[in-house]
């Protein structure tokens, strides 16, 4: 029986065009749509902290204190020793079904603007071990 | 070209207008009211990055971004 082989050049293109709808489809998404927001408004130096660890870190207006935001899901801000030390897990979000990117710029945008209306709402915990599933590790986002 | 971005389960929503169209200034200045009204918090940020709170609309702000209001989690 007659077996039809692909040639390779012929494989290689079809993977790159999957490849490439892929990157199209997880660019539209709303995930991406949320990251690129989030991005968008982070500073120079958060921007590289979070492309290459998944977190940053953002300075409370009110006392000075850094927090890290991490890609996680929720409880994802820790308040930050003098060491980096995780010392105190916040858990504050922003009402309604929003993507990751969102609630990490909202989280972002409310310690650099209004710490204490924040903390206020915030709920307190332990921090533990660090989720190892988070967004930035979603292939194909960036 | 200025834009007011509110963040929404899409992602996010844009409506951009025109600084010198007094009638999307208007537009976009009741939209300002509907969402601070509604409990979003309203940020703009200037040339250099830095990120502020809006109280009141600003006419000048190129990107305004509406973010919900936060809850204990």
């Amino acid at each position: 029986m007659f077996k039809f082989r692909m040639p390779a050049s012929a494989r290689l293109r079809i993977y790159a065009v999957r490849q490439l709808y892929r990157k199209f489809l997880s660019e539209n998404s709303r995930e991406a749509r949320g990251l690129r927001l989030m991005r968008d408004w982070l500073s120079p130096t958060q921007r590289m902290q979070f492309d290459s660890s998944g977190s940053f870190d953002v300075i409370g207006c009110d006392s000075g204190k850094r927090y890290r935001v991490y890609s996680e899901m929720v409880p994802n801000v820790r308040e930050l020793d003098d060491a980096g030390r995780p010392t105190v897990g916040f858990c504050f979000i922003p009402i309604g079904r929003l993507v990751m990117g969102d609630v990490m710029l909202a989280q972002k945008i409310a310690l650099e603007t209004n710490e204490r209306g924040a903390l206020a709402v915030a709920n307190r915990f332990r921090p533990g071990r660090v989720n190892r599933r988070s967004y930035w590790s979603m292939p194909g986002l960036f | 070209m200025a834009v007011q971005i509110v963040m929404d389960h899409t992602g996010d929503s844009r409506h951009c207008f025109n600084l010198d169209d007094a009638q999307a200034l208007a537009s976009a200045e009741r939209r300002f009211k509907e969402l601070t009204g509604a409990g979003f918090t309203a940020a703009v940020r200037n040339a250099s990055g830095e990120i502020s709170k809006a109280a009141s609309f600003d006419p000048r702000a190129e990107e305004t971004l509406f973010l919900p209001r936060l809850v204990g989690g």
